[in-house]
């Protein structure tokens, strides 16, 4: 923007402002960067096998239990499928939300 | 005849990112980096450097983290500034800042200084009340001096990093500049 374009006291101000702001500028610390990717890799870690397998087998047996209830009840198969089917597809629709919702979220 | 460098744009590199190139991404970061800092330096001001290194780190793990759902509507770069902007308004928010204040360090280079002690401590309470005033602006304003003012961005780069058109960016500088003329001729600077 040149002088040329402000109104005299816009020019004092301007000048004023290019006095009083002159700084060095700070930098980013030389090992940014590996930082950053130390982080990025911890945060992209999985979480550990055995967490995975026993949060699996928590979910078959939960499964199994409330068929061997439902059937319990005198429900149909087609009932019971439609049940366990449809918390499963709640559960994916629930995640697939979220990653949106993090992604909006960051935008 | 010497080597052409292929230079990749933007959604090339972020499409080679999205499956997991992480030398992509290390270069979006190298590309975006400084200019991610400086956004939300000049929004914390000076003296908040690692808070603004901080601010950065957030960004690009967000980013990483985004990438996958970004469908290149809008230029990557404003995408990342936006979020800068956002980040280092939040965190200024949130954070109760200590305001730097006339110390002695102030007096004693008006003392050792040329033109004289009186006239320096003028020029230095001047400034002080400058600085104040600034930071009762709106932050997009105070952003917009810290760019342009500070680190001598242009006003293409300013409104690049505030992701608004050029004559937007000008109106900022613009009223800004009204705005703190106004608040010193109260505090009674009548001629800066």
């Amino acid at each position: 923007m040149s002088d040329s374009d402000i109104d005299p006291r816009q020019a004092e101000m301007d000048s004023l402002l290019r006095r009083s702001m002159a700084a060095p500028v700070p930098r980013l610390s030389p090992d940014f960067h590996q930082v950053l990717s130390r982080e990025l890799r911890r945060r992209s870690q999985l979480p550990n096998p055995f967490g995975r397998i026993l949060l699996a087998g928590y979910g078959g047996v939960s499964a199994v239990v409330s068929i061997v209830v439902m059937r319990g009840q005198g429900l149909g198969w087609e009932a019971i499928a439609v049940m366990t089917l449809g918390s499963l597809a709640t559960l994916e629709l629930a995640r697939r939300l979220r990653r949106r919702q993090s992604g909006i979220a960051a935008k | 005849m010497p080597a052409v460098e292929v230079v990749e744009s933007d959604s090339q590199l972020v499409a080679r990112a999205q499956d997991g190139d992480q030398d992509a991404f290390a270069e979006l970061f190298r590309r975006h980096s400084d200019r991610v800092f400086h956004l939300a330096l000049s929004i914390l001001g000076r003296e908040f450097a690692a808070e603004a290194e901080d601010v950065t780190q957030e960004v690009f793990l967000k980013v990483h983290h985004a990438l996958a759902s970004f469908r290149g509507e809008a230029e990557l770069g404003s995408w990342i500034y936006r979020i800068t902007f956002n980040q280092a308004v939040n965190l200024k928010a949130r954070a109760r800042y200590r305001r730097p204040h006339l110390d002695d360090t102030v007096l004693s280079h008006a003392v050792s200084a040329e033109p004289g002690p009186h006239s320096l401590l003028e020029t230095e309470q001047l400034d002080q009340s400058l600085s104040e005033c600034i930071h009762t602006l709106p932050e997009v304003y105070q952003s917009a001096l810290g760019l342009y003012y500070w680190m001598g961005a242009s006003v293409a780069e300013v409104a690049a990093l505030l992701d608004v058109p050029e004559n937007t960016a000008k109106s900022y500088l613009h009223r800004a500049r009204q705005l703190l003329d106004g608040m010193l001729k109260e505090r009674g600077y009548s001629h800066v």
